[in-house]
C-alpha cells in the first residue's frame, strides 16, 4: 500500500508541476471567462452611428409609413435610421438601382430597400448593404416593411388601423422548468449549462485519458517500467497511475468550480457595472448535478483511463498508440454526437436507454441529470450499471497491461492481445 | 546458503518454451555469471527472480525465502535497455526508486546525496535526465539498482557506454557491494569479463542449462588443450588438420585447439623449420569465448 501511494504521489506531483496543467488550469477558466465576457460585450453593444438608408418602392407609398417603423433609437438617443432619400415608382428601376448602389459604394448611403411591384402580393423584399453581417438588422427592417404591407392589405380589404402593432401582437409562451426545488424561469439557462457540463466532462475524459495513456507509454518507451515492475506488483503501478492522474484532474475541477462559483457570485455585478441594467442569465448549478458531475467524471475516468492505459502498455510508440486508441475514444465520441437525442426528449425511451449503457451514461446521464431531473432508481441503475462495468473493464485492462508493458516490437494484433488475457 | 535456488522451473508463452526445466544455485557473496546467447532465456529468468514473471512449474527462491514483495526489495536491477523518467530531476528520480525499494524518503534522499558526490554528480542534481549525456545517465541508472543497498544485484550489461575510468568505478563499487556481502548476478555477453570477475557460472541455451558451476573447475576440466602462440611470420605452419582442431588468428596472436592426444611439439617444430619467429609459445585452459562457442555451437548442429 505505501508503495502504492509512491506511485500517486509521484504521478502527482510531476503532473500538477508540469506548465500544461498550469496552463490548462488557468488559461480553461481564464478563456470561458474571457468569452463570458465577451458575449455580455455582443449582448449590450450597440452600433451607435445613425444608418444612412434609401427606400426604392416600386409599389408606391410605403416610404412614409416604413419611416415612420424605422424608429427607434440608438443608446445614445439618435435615431438609428435616417431614410434620406426614397424613390416612387422610378420609370427604370433598373437605372434606380445603379444609382443608389453607386451612392452605398461612395459611402454616402448605408443601405437601401427594395420593394418589389405588387407587395401585397410579393412575399420578399431586399435590402441592399455592405455589411449583412449585422443580423439584427435584418428582424428590425423586415418587421418595419412586414408592418407596412400588412396595414395595407388590411386598408385594402377596407379594414383602418392605427397601430398595427396593437392588433397583432404575439402571446408569448413562457417557459418554467419544474425540479422538485420548485419551478424556475428558463432563459435558456439548463440547457446552456447542461451542453456547458457535458462538454467539460467529454474534453476531460478525453484529455485525462490520453494523459494516462502517454504516462503508461512514456514508462514502456524508456524502459523504466522494468526497474518498477520489479519493485511493485503491475497491478499496484497501474493503480497508482490512475488514482494520481484522477487527482490530478480533480485538483483541476476544483480549481474550475471555485472559479465558477465566484463569477456566478460575482459575474451579474461584473456585467452590471460594464452595462447598467444589462441582464445576465446567472447560471446556478444545483448541488445534484454538481455532484453527479464529479462521480461520473471519476466512474467514467477510471472506466476509460483504464482502456487507455491497456492501449499504451500494448502500443510500443506514440504512432502505434495513435492509431489503437480508437475503442476508447469512439465511445466517448459517440456519446458527443448522441447528445442531440438526450436534449430534444431527456425522457423518451431512446434517451433512457442510451444513458443507462455503461460507455456512454457518464456524459449521456450527466446531461439527463442537468436538463431534467430523471427518476432516482435510473440514476442509480446508470451507476451501477457504470460501476459494474468499471471493475470489469479495468481487470481486463489489469491483464492487458501487465504483458504489454513488458513486450516490445511491432504492434500486437487483436487476437494476439486477447491471448494476453489468459496468461498467468 | 544460497542466494538464488532455481529449481526445475519452467516457463513458457505461446507453445515456446523461454526456459526448460533449468535448475541452478547461486551461493552468497558470489560474482555469477548468466550466459547465454540472444533469446536463450536469460531475461525470463531474471524477470521470475524478480516476481515479474511467475514460473509455469518449479520453484525459485531468494536468500531461502519463497518469492513475495519483500524479496523484491532484495534485490536490485539494472536492466539492460536502460531509462528513467526523462523529464525528472535525477535527484527526484533516486528518491522515488529509493523510497519504492523499501528505503525511507528521508533515506533515500541521504544516500542520493552521497551516490551523486562519489559519481561527480553533485552539481547535477536538479537537472533533468534529459540534460545529462547518456554516460551520465547510465551513472544514474547504476545508482537506482544499488541505492537500498541490496543483498542481491543483477546486472545486465553493466559496463556499456561507459568510459574506462567510470568503468573502473563501477567495478570497484560491484567489488566493495561484494565484500559487505553482496551476491552478484552478471549478465553479459563479454566473456572476458565474466572471466575477470565471476567465480561461478551457467550457461543457459535454450531454455535449459548446459553448463553451470565453478568458473575455474569449469575450465580445469577442459584441461590445458589450447595453444596460445604470439609469433610474427606466415601462419601455415599450423595447417597441420591431424593436431589442430580449429585455429583462431588474432594477428601477432593465435589460439588453436589442439586434438586430443596432439603433441604441442609437432607443431613448434613445423614453425621452427617455416622460419617463423616464435615469441611466445604456451599451453593454457580454452577462454570462455570458446566454451561459450562450443557449448551454444554443439548444442544448435
Amino acid at each position: 500500500m505505501r508503495k502504492f501511494w509512491l506511485i500517486v504521489k509521484r504521478e502527482y506531483v510531476t503532473r500538477v508541476h508540469t506548465k500544461g496543467f498550469i496552463f490548462a488550469t488557468i488559461l480553461i477558466p481564464v478563456l470561458s471567462t474571457g468569452l463570458f465576457a465577451f458575449s455580455i460585450f455582443l449582448a449590450t453593444r450597440q452600433n451607435n452611428r445613425t444608418m444612412n438608408i434609401a427606400i426604392l418602392d416600386n409599389t408606391g407609398g410605403f416610404a412614409s409609413a416604413i419611416s415612420k417603423s424605422l424608429s427607434n433609437t440608438l443608446p445614445n438617443g439618435l435615431p438609428a435610421f435616417r431614410v434620406v432619400q426614397t424613390i416612387d415608382r422610378p420609370s427604370s428601376e433598373e437605372a434606380a438601382r445603379k444609382e443608389l448602389l453607386a451612392q452605398v459604394n461612395a459611402g454616402s448611403l448605408d443601405g437601401f430597400l427594395v420593394l418589389p411591384k405588387n407587395i401585397t402580393e410579393a412575399k420578399a423584399a431586399e435590402f441592399h448593404t455592405r455589411n449583412t453581417g449585422d443580423f439584427t438588422l435584418e428582424g428590425t427592417i423586415g418587421h418595419a416593411v412586414s408592418d407596412a404591407v400588412i396595414t395595407r392589405r388590411l386598408s385594402d380589404r377596407g379594414i383602418r388601423v392605427e397601430n398595427l402593432r396593437d392588433v397583432i401582437h404575439n402571446v408569448e409562451i413562457k417557459m418554467v422548468k419544474v425540479t422538485r426545488q420548485g419551478e424556475t424561469e428558463e432563459k435558456g439557462q439548463t440547457f446552456i449549462t447542461a451542453i456547458v457540463l457535458a462538454m467539460l466532462l467529454y474534453m476531460t475524459l478525453i484529455m485525462y485519458g490520453i494523459v494516462t495513456m502517454r504516462s503508461v507509454l512514456e514508462e514502456k518507451t524508456t524502459r523504466i517500467v522494468e526497474v518498477l515492475i520489479s519493485a511493485v506488483t503491475p497491478f499496484q503501478l497501474l493503480a497508482g497511475k490512475i488514482v494520481g492522474v484522477a487527482a490530478v484532474a480533480f485538483t483541476q475541477y476544483l480549481i474550475w468550480i471555485g472559479t465558477a462559483s465566484l463569477l456566478g457570485a460575482y459575474g451579474g455585478a461584473l456585467a452590471a457595472a460594464y452595462r447598467p441594467g444589462a441582464s445576465i442569465p446567472i447560471i446556478r448549478v444545483p448541488p445534484l448535478v454538481l455532484v453527479s458531475l464529479l462521480v461520473y467524471f471519476l466512474l467514467g475516468y477510471f472506466l476509460y483511463a483504464s482502456i487507455y492505459a491497456a492501449v499504451g502498455a500494448a502500443a510500443s510508440n506514440e504512432q502505434d498508440a495513435q492509431q489503437m486508441q480508437l475503442p476508447a475514444t469512439l465511445p466517448i465520441v459517440m456519446s458527443f454526437i448522441m447528445f442531440n437525442v438526450i436534449l430534444r426528449d431527456p425522457s423518451s425511451t431512446l434517451s433512457v436507454v442510451l444513458s443507462e449503457i455503461p460507455f456512454f451514461s457518464p456524459i449521456l446521464m450527466l446531461l439527463r441529470i442537468s436538463v431534467q431531473t430523471p427518476p432516482l432508481w435510473q440514476i442509480a441503475l446508470s451507476i451501477l450499471l457504470l460501476l459494474i462495468t468499471t471493475l470489469g473493464v479495468v481487470y481486463f485492462s489489469a491483464r492487458i497491461y501487465r504483458v504489454g508493458v513488458l513486450m516490445y516490437g511491432k504492434r500486437p494484433s487483436l487476437v494476439e492481445i486477447l491471448r494476453w488475457l489468459r496468461y498467468t | 546458503m544460497d542466494a538464488v535456488l532455481i529449481d526445475h522451473v519452467t516457463k513458457s508463452y505461446d507453445g515456446v518454451t523461454a526456459v526448460n526445466d533449468l535448475s541452478f544455485a547461486i551461493k552468497q557473496g558470489a560474482v555469477f555469471g548468466l550466459l547465454g546467447p540472444n533469446g536463450a532465456g536469460k531475461t525470463t529468468t531474471l524477470r521470475m527472480m524478480m516476481r515479474i514473471l511467475v514460473p509455469d512449474t518449479g520453484s525459485i527462491r531468494i536468500l531461502d525465502e519463497p518469492l513475495t514483495g519483500r524479496t523484491q526489495d532484495l534485490i536490485g536491477y539494472l536492466p539492460e535497455e536502460r531509462g528513467l523518467y526523462q523529464r525528472m530531476e535525477i535527484g527526484k528520480i533516486l528518491v522515488f526508486l529509493g523510497a519504492l525499494k523499501g528505503l525511507t524518503e528521508t533515506e533515500a534522499g541521504r544516500r542520493t546525496g552521497q551516490w551523486l558526490e562519489r559519481f561527480e554528480l553533485t552539481a547535477w542534481a536538479k537537472k533533468k535526465l534529459i540534460d545529462l549525456s547518456k554516460g551520465m545517465q547510465q551513472k544514474v541508472q547504476f545508482i537506482a539498482a544499488v541505492i537500498h543497498q541490496p543483498p542481491l544485484l543483477i546486472l545486465d550489461e553493466p559496463f556499456t557506454g561507459l568510459d574506462p575510468v567510470n568503468a573502473i568505478l563501477v567495478k570497484d563499487i560491484m567489488l566493495e557491494l561484494r565484500a559487505q556481502g553482496a551476491t552478484i548476478i552478471l549478465s553479459t555477453h563479454r566473456m572476458e569479463q565474466v572471466e575477470m570477475m565471476c567465480d561461478s557460472i551457467c550457461l543457459i541455451h535454450q531454455g535449459r542449462n548446459v553448463l553451470h558451476g565453478d568458473l575455474r573447475e569449469i575450465k580445469k576440466s577442459y584441461g590445458k588443450n589450447t595453444l596460445r602462440i604470439e609469433c610474427s611470420g606466415d601462419g601455415n605452419f599450423m595447417n597441420q588438420p591431424a593436431l589442430i582442431e580449429k585455429v583462431n588468428h588474432y594477428g601477432e596472436v593465435i589460439e588453436a585447439r589442439l586434438m586430443p592426444g596432439a603433441d604441442p611439439q609437432e607443431i613448434l617444430k613445423a614453425a621452427v623449420q617455416q622460419g617463423v619467429r616464435i615469441n611466445r609459445f604456451e599451453l593454457v585452459e580454452p577462454p570462455l569465448n570458446d566454451i561459450f562457442i562450443e557449448k551454444v555451437g554443439g548444442a544448435r548442429a
